[in-house]
């Protein structure tokens, strides 16, 4: 692909994302104006009055505040004579992105290990594997205080109720990925000679790669997730959770500050998916299936 | 001392261990292959001619007999890299170079980065791929992919080839076109090589003795000499003795289908 085509590419998609940002908007402010309370000349930046034809118990200001609103709450301060609220939700942000990455790290290492040792050892897999399967069916909410009783609450439970979340995509699609190669790859590995170490980098991890990347994207989701949800029980306010269940609390004063989060928290997880992928691209942009 | 590359005695092959589920996929084989003979193996599917393929290369065990390879135990000449393998698909890998698929044996043998890649450089000159160095696996057409695969497995200039159908895939012209190089190669570098195929007349034009086998259970029916003369070129598929020998693969062939199960 030429440069002048790869930007193409690029624009297409910032103008596809900003359509259906315009279409969320619409239908967004459209069931205001439909079933919305009163707009206020002073309150929205066309500077008119109308009066809602019917009463959406959904769409009324408190439950739905106008997305000027949401955007102008950035720019306020989230408490009286206090920095404005986005200073606040960047550096919250920044800290849930920290425990979402230490997390992510220890989970992805993890689950790397798993699959690894599970391709080795199939007795090890019959042992294990279900006590992996069943570690995710326990409910985050009911580990994350357990850890936080054994690490004492801080900013590295958070990281490790976080990797709890991320290591299982990456054990499950690790061990995918290294039983994937075509047993005639791995027959010209043995007429080699080769050993089990060498066979797995040179052949099982490669292959490999494509398994894991996809689960890396879904364990960066994730693990911000987890961060988030760690952060409740654990009384710690400097993140995106605390801030959340602070805003929660007062949304009747605020319904906006929530939003506002929400929207920050929706953004920490796309750009850790972002991060993710332009990996991916470095590392497996010259792979192409090939052809018989 | 044992001056065959290959010799095979007695050799036996069950797969399944249950009684319902047991298949004698190969029973008594014995076969000697002297060194720098072309061996055709032919006969119907499920006839075991994989099996006996990957025998020899010790990738899989035989359940009883003996085989060995350059006069040691096969599992020992597997272990010292002492024949290549060319599959029915080219299995390159898709995220190495050319160049770096080519030389994958010598790195799995510890030879030097410059010195691998010069083999390596060289063998690819010798299937006509000079050029393709750094191209990736995706970027060949089947052909070409089949010859790179062809230059791995000579790349620790093992006395033996051993070869999975590996025109199989392949159009009939460049189906041609490969064994004329096939021949090449085999004449170059006096190679011995042990050639799996369903083509009789693929098994006549390389081979110089052809093992016609039957199915259920695998077994040598017949040995076919090939006469004809060596180098083969274009004229070999007109010469008289061309069609004798086919025409006796064929019927042999016949006779193993009905002796078949």
């Amino acid at each position: 692909m030429s440069t002048s085509q790869r930007y193409a590419k690029l624009l297409r998609q910032i103008l596809s994302l900003l359509t259906i940002l315009v279409l969320i908007f619409l239908v967004w402010e459209g069931l205001k104006w439909v079933g919305g309370d009163i707009w206020r000349p002073d309150q929205n930046p066309l500077g008119i009055t109308h009066d809602p034809p019917l009463r959406f118990k959904i769409a009324s200001d408190l439950n739905l505040p106008h997305t000027w609103d949401i955007g102008a709450a950035f720019g306020r301060p989230a408490r009286r004579n206090g920095p404005p609220l986005a200073n606040i939700l960047i550096g919250a942000a920044l800290f849930t992105f920290r425990e979402a990455l230490v997390g992510f790290t220890i989970g992805a290492v993890l689950g790397l290990t798993l699959g690894i040792l599970f391709t080795h050892f199939h007795l090890l897999e019959r042992g294990c594997m279900p006590y992996v399967v069943g570690s995710q069916t326990v409910p985050i909410l009911a580990i994350a205080p357990m850890v936080i009783i054994w690490l004492k609450a801080g900013w590295v439970s958070v990281a490790v109720i976080a990797a709890y979340l991320t290591f299982f995509p990456v054990t499950i699609n690790t061990l995918r990925g290294l039983r994937s190669p075509n047993p005639m790859a791995l027959e010209l590995m043995r007429s080699y000679a080769a050993s089990d170490w060498d066979t797995l980098w040179k052949l099982r991890f490669p292959s490999a790669l494509p398994y894991i990347f996809t689960a890396l994207k879904i364990a960066a989701t994730a693990s911000v997730v987890g961060a988030i949800i760690g952060e409740l029980p654990s009384g710690i306010r400097s993140g995106l959770g605390g801030a959340i269940l602070n805003f929660n609390q007062y949304y009747i004063s605020g319904p906006a500050k929530l939003w506002a989060t929400i929207i920050v928290s929706a953004f920490v997880g796309i750009a850790f998916y972002i991060i993710i992928n332009a990996a991916e691209w470095l590392v497996l942009h010259n792979r192409r299936p090939t052809r018989g | 001392m044992d001056q065959n590359v290959v010799s095979m005695t007695n050799v036996s092959k069950v797969f399944g261990e249950s009684s319902n589920n047991k298949t004698i996929a190969l029973q008594n084989i014995d076969l000697t292959i002297a060194p720098n003979e072309f061996i055709s193996i032919i006969g119907p599917s499920g006839c075991g001619k994989s099996t006996l393929l990957r025998l020899i290369g010790d990738l899989i065990t035989p359940s009883s007999g003996d085989i060995r390879v350059n006069g040691k135990q096969a599992h020992q000449a597997r272990l010292d890299q002492d024949y290549g393998m060319v599959f029915q698909a080219p299995v390159l890998f898709e995220w190495r170079r050319i160049l770096q698929n080519v030389s994958l044996p010598l790195e799995l043998r510890g030879v030097k980065k410059k010195d691998r890649e010069t083999q390596a450089r060289r063998l690819l000159g010798m299937v006509e791929l000079n050029g393709f160095e750094d191209h990736y696996p995706w970027q060949l057409s089947g052909g070409m992919q089949q010859r790179a695969a062809i230059a791995r497995s000579l790349a620790t200039q093992p006395q033996l080839l051993l070869m999975d159908e590996p025109f199989g895939a392949l159009d009939e012209m460049t189906r041609e076109r490969m064994n004329m190089e096939v021949l090449k190669i085999w004449e170059q570098t006096q190679v011995t090589v042990v050639f799996v195929t369903h083509s009789i007349a693929e098994a006549v034009f390389l081979s110089t003795r052809i093992v016609v086998m039957s199915a259920r259970p695998g077994r040598i029916m017949h040995i076919v000499d090939v006469d004809l003369p060596v180098p083969r070129d274009e004229q070999t598929r007109e010469m008289e003795t061309y069609f004798r020998v086919e025409t006796e693969v064929r019927e042999w062939l016949r006779k193993a289908e009905e002796y078949s199960g």
